[in-house]
């Protein structure tokens, strides 16, 4: 049975990809390899795990000013997430996904961190401001 | 949104293809967050290096270059990757990527945007005013200049800035609306704060529980007038550890002449106290790895004069132990005045290394540069420092200036 989460902003195309959940922030500089896409901060809950086109389920954003380009980058070098899935971002990590064409949404009405299991297949709908566990 | 004629004329391309391209990406952005207009701006501060932006952001950036765009505003740089010192051999960055950076050094001259390669420009380069509109891309940057001088700055990463410093404005949303700077939550300062890492510990116990670009502390049971290079830290690590992009110190900045000035009608969501106690417990929570070779880092932000003095005088007659390596950063404006000083004399002669135009977490290649050294501990009196570097795998402590130097000078690990 599919579950519906509600967004509060949202940016970007509709798609659709698996789930990569944190329990913590994430800043593409403190926390992961821009050159293998692997996260590689020492303890961080994904830590080892390649955020290559999956859908990031992220509580927070930490610092951070990379994000603006380092999106792009990634999507370049073939190792970009689909998506960002935000519970509260800041503002670059929205300059980043936009120029890297990067489906976004910030705030949810259900605690999604407790619907979303890394794995779980998702649909993002930015228009409709919907996330949907499939 | 509503945009004015200009802008409109901006946005249908009639000023050509890089302000379209540039105003285009604002109103996406602004209508991210619901911005009802753009606001004119007097300063932009830009973060570009090969580093953080890769082919792909050097090719976007080309574009621009070959449009001859221009900045409408005056306009700084960030700290750079590279510091082009082919002295410093433990720090090598690859010689392909050194080509990159260079020509994106000259590609944004050609835009005309002072590459003054600097984290601390509101140190050392344009101090806006009460109520000014700036579009600044560093986030030690930003909440300096929304805290200390009540100037307004959202984050602006990457092309964001940059397209602010072509049309000369930047979405209204954010820390440009009077709502937005109120602050959130209530801080208690009962510690006595006697070093820049105290300062940064603060940032820390603050930021890290409270991760949220629109929280705004407020500080009071301040007892000293704080120094720049105190709120530098206190701001540098707020930024980094919370996301955040505002505080007021009730008594010390100017939109908080006192606590209910700062508040401004705005619920505090929490109540937070810190003792002696507190800070003596961030120490206490880092703890050094097994290994031969470490480094102790000045850094995150850029050192002021000031800085570069006190550390000199801290170094004077001592020597880098065996086995470590230490790094100081600053722009090239204060390493030629510290130079002038006698104070990189001082350094030298001690084996510290100071590197110009860059800040250490910045530097291109780092992993590689890690384990080629085998470093294994990263101590700093930044606390940002020992957060944003550890993607690259360092041990990283926190540990006051004195017990860095010394740790430096004896290589024990304490």
């Amino acid at each position: 049975m599919s579950r519906v989460i509600h967004v509060l902003r949202a940016w970007g195309r509709s798609v659709e990809g698996e789930a990569l959940a944190m329990k913590e922030g994430f800043s593409p500089r403190y926390d992961l390899n821009r050159t293998t896409g692997t996260i590689t901060r020492i303890g961080h809950s994904c830590e080892g795990q390649s955020i290559r086109g999956r859908i990031l389920v992220i509580p927070t954003s930490k610092g951070g000013v990379a994000g603006g380009w380092a999106f792009y980058d990634l999507l370049e070098k073939g190792i970009a997430p689909l998506a960002l899935v935000f519970g509260k971002l800041n503002p670059v990590m929205v300059q980043g996904a936009i120029l890297a064409d990067m489906p976004i949404t910030e705030g949810w009405t259900e605690d999604a961190l407790a619907l979303i299991r890394t794995g779980d297949r998702l649909r993002i709908d930015p228009a409709g401001r919907e996330i949907t566990v499939l | 949104m509503q945009l004015t004629a200009e802008e409109l004329a901006m946005l249908h391309g009639e000023q050509g293809e890089s302000l379209k391209k540039a105003i285009a990406f604002q109103v996406e952005v602004g209508r991210f967050f619901g911005a009802q207009r753009l606001v004119p701006i007097t300063n932009a501060h830009v973060m570009g290096d090969i580093e953080v932006m890769g082919d792909a952001g050097f090719g976007f950036l080309e574009g621009f270059a070959a449009r001859k765009a221009q900045c409408r505003v005056p306009t700084d740089s960030n700290a750079r990757c590279m510091h082009f010192d082919d002295s410093i051999e433990c720090l090598r960055p690859d010689p392909a990527e050194e080509g990159k950076e260079r020509r994106v050094v000259s590609m944004l001259r050609d835009m005309r945007i002072a590459t003054t390669d600097t984290c601390i420009n509101y140190q050392t380069v344009y101090q806006p005013k009460l109520g000014e509109h700036v579009a600044w891309g560093d986030t030690g940057t930003v909440i300096y200049a929304n805290s200390v001088f009540g100037a307004r700055t959202n984050y602006e990463g990457g092309f964001s800035s940059f397209a602010a410093a072509m049309t000369g404005r930047t979405p209204a949303y954010g820390f440009h609306l009077e709502e937005v700077r109120r602050g959130s939550i209530a801080v208690e300062l009962r510690a006595t704060l006697r070093d820049l890492a105290d300062w940064g510990a603060v940032g820390k116990i603050v930021g890290h529980p409270n991760q949220d670009y629109l929280a705004v502390p407020v500080f009071e049971g301040v007892r000293d007038m704080p120094l720049s290079d105190a709120l530098k830290q206190l701001g540098a690590s707020l930024a980094s550890y919370g996301s955040m992009a505002m505080f007021h110190l009730v008594g010390v900045t100017p939109e908080a002449p006192t606590a209910a000035a700062a508040f401004g009608g705005r619920e505090a969501t929490s109540k937070i106290v810190i003792t002696d106690d507190d800070l003596e417990a961030v120490y206490r929570s880092y703890r050094f790895a097994e290994g031969a070779a470490n480094v102790v880092v000045f850094s995150g932000p850029q050192l002021s004069i000031f800085e570069m003095q006190d550390l000199a005088a801290r170094f004077a007659g001592r020597k880098v132990a065996g086995g470590m390596h230490c790094f100081v950063t600053t722009n090239h404006a204060i390493y030629s005045d510290a130079e002038r000083l006698g104070y990189l004399a001082t350094l030298r002669s001690a084996g510290v290394n100071v590197l110009r135009g860059v800040c250490f977490y910045l530097l291109q290649r780092m992993t590689d540069i890690r384990a080629e050294n085998g470093w294994t501990n990263l101590v700093s009196n930044s606390a940002k420092l020992v957060n944003t570097i550890t993607a690259h795998r360092f041990n990283t402590v926190l540990r006051r200036t004195a017990d860095c130097v010394e740790i430096a000078c004896t290589g024990k690990l304490a």
